[in-house]
């Protein structure tokens, strides 16, 4: 008796939107998280007062519990306590946007913290204000140091979308999920959906790879080219 | 505190949760610890071919989402003919992955190993496998103990997704309190803060044993 199983054109269809809505995801949190733990990283690298220790203990909070945890307390917990609406996409970029942030905001203070301070105490000397100071002297150096970070806490984070499915938004696991369901197939479904996190990591990490050598060639290191004639 | 009154009776349910959590834990910290010893060796000592299979391995197991993976073999195994326990598929899979990233942080600190030492153990007699055993692997090891510590931080976290293949472990037993008591808000921020204890506590004995470790290296 035929039944509705094998693979059909639709098939790839529904893959292609998977994809559409995991890179979406992905995108948006990223963009939105580095911002904000930019943001957090120089209220905990300039100690404010209240924000810098509060900053901390939610970073803190946000590494150390698990990502379906958090996702369900947004997606399941605030509507039922505030009373307050809230999509699943919603959801899912809420919790990635924190996590990423508070990823960043460890990267960036360490990239902040490796800039001699002696350098910030000589630009005030001059009389330069503290905008210009992190504009000018602190953001190009920091930057060396915290692009391969970044990079690291981006391929992390591509594959913690994944997690998203868990709550019904219908990325590239949840496809996989359905199309395994529907064949039966999960030698074929589950090595291409793999595949596809596996091309995406390996994108960032050649587009980050591109950036960095960009970087190099154009900061303070750039005569610091490997030029070790006899090692 | 009606909250307190409300939660009260599946405190059992969450303890019995937490044990399964901390029994998926201790089984895969000891299985990732294997795999990504036995892969950092073969990957230092092993020659060209056996270090490209042991990235290659690397790799992918890295850059492949962990929920995606659970799936292929909770779903796959049977297939085979395998039928095992969601416990033991989770403790397979979480050994296997998280093994990936043991074996770089071990095989960073093999390769931090002196040069002296080898040729001391050499002059001593020692064939490659004692010397690899009784040497290099427990000086990498101090090298490696602290990254080491944030990868099985990791795991513990990481085993909040076999709640999506039936495990009942303390995500899966909070996902029941919070639909039964119709407080997911108060259950799952209690969850929350029950993982960061847990995951600071392993942090520090990892701690603890670090700095025992090195108690001989002064600074």
């Amino acid at each position: 008796m035929p039944t509705q199983e094998g693979f059909n054109h639709f098939d790839l269809m529904l893959w292609l939107a998977g994809l559409g809505v995991t890179l979406s995801v992905f995108l948006i949190s990223s963009v939105f998280g580095c911002l904000l733990g930019t943001l957090m990283a120089i209220g905990r690298y300039y100690q404010v007062a209240v924000i810098g220790p509060l900053l901390f203990a939610i970073g803190e909070v946000l590494r150390n519990s698990p990502v379906i945890v958090q996702l369900f307390l947004v997606y399941f917990g605030i509507p039922m306590f505030f009373g307050i609406r809230i999509t699943q996409f919603d959801a899912a970029i809420l919790v990635l946007t924190a996590n990423t942030a508070a990823f960043m905001s460890v990267v960036g203070l360490s990239a902040l913290e490796s800039v001699d301070r002696e350098q910030v105490l000589t630009a005030r000397s001059f009389a330069l204000d503290e905008m210009d100071i992190l504009r000018r002297i602190l953001a190009p150096q920091a930057l060396i140091v915290a692009l391969p970070l970044t990079i690291g806490v981006l391929v992390n984070q591509a594959q913690v979308t994944s997690l998203i499915s868990v709550i019904g938004v219908a990325d590239l696991t949840r496809v996989g999920h359905i199309l395994n369901q529907k064949t039966f197939e999960p030698f074929i479904v589950w090595p291409v959906i793999g595949a596809t996190y596996l091309v995406i990591s390996l994108a960032i990490s050649a587009l980050g790879k591109h950036l960095q050598k960009r970087v190099k060639m154009s900061g303070p290191l750039a005569n610091q080219k490997e030029t070790f004639a006899f090692d | 505190m009606s909250f307190l009154s409300d939660i009260g009776p599946f405190i059992p349910a969450l303890w019995d949760g937490f044990l399964t959590t901390a029994a998926v834990s201790a089984a895969s910290i000891l299985g990732s610890f294997v795999v990504g010893t036995a892969l950092a060796v073969v990957a230092t000592y092993g020659g060209r071919i056996a270090a490209m299979a042991a990235t290659i391995y690397i790799e992918a197991f890295r850059n492949i989402s962990f929920l995606v993976l659970i799936f292929f073999f909770y779903f796959g195994l049977p297939e085979l003919g395998i039928f095992i326990s969601a416990f033991w598929t989770g403790v397979l899979v979480l050994s296997l992955a998280v093994g990936a990233y043991v074996a770089d942080a071990i095989s960073a600190g093999l390769t931090n190993v002196q040069g002296g030492v080898k040729d001391a153990a050499t002059a001593f007699g020692l064939t490659t496998a004692q010397r690899i055993r009784l040497l290099e692997l427990p000086l990498a090891l101090r090298v490696s103990l602290r990254p080491l510590g944030s990868l099985f931080v990791n795991l513990i976290l990481t085993t909040s997704i076999l709640s999506t293949i039936t495990l009942n472990e303390l995500t899966n037993a909070a996902k029941i309190i919070a639909s039964t008591t119709f407080r997911p808000f108060e259950v799952y921020f209690l969850l929350l803060i029950l993982y960061s204890i847990l995951t600071y506590l392993c942090s520090v004995i990892v701690h603890r044993m670090h700095v025992r470790a090195n108690r001989f290296l002064a600074t």
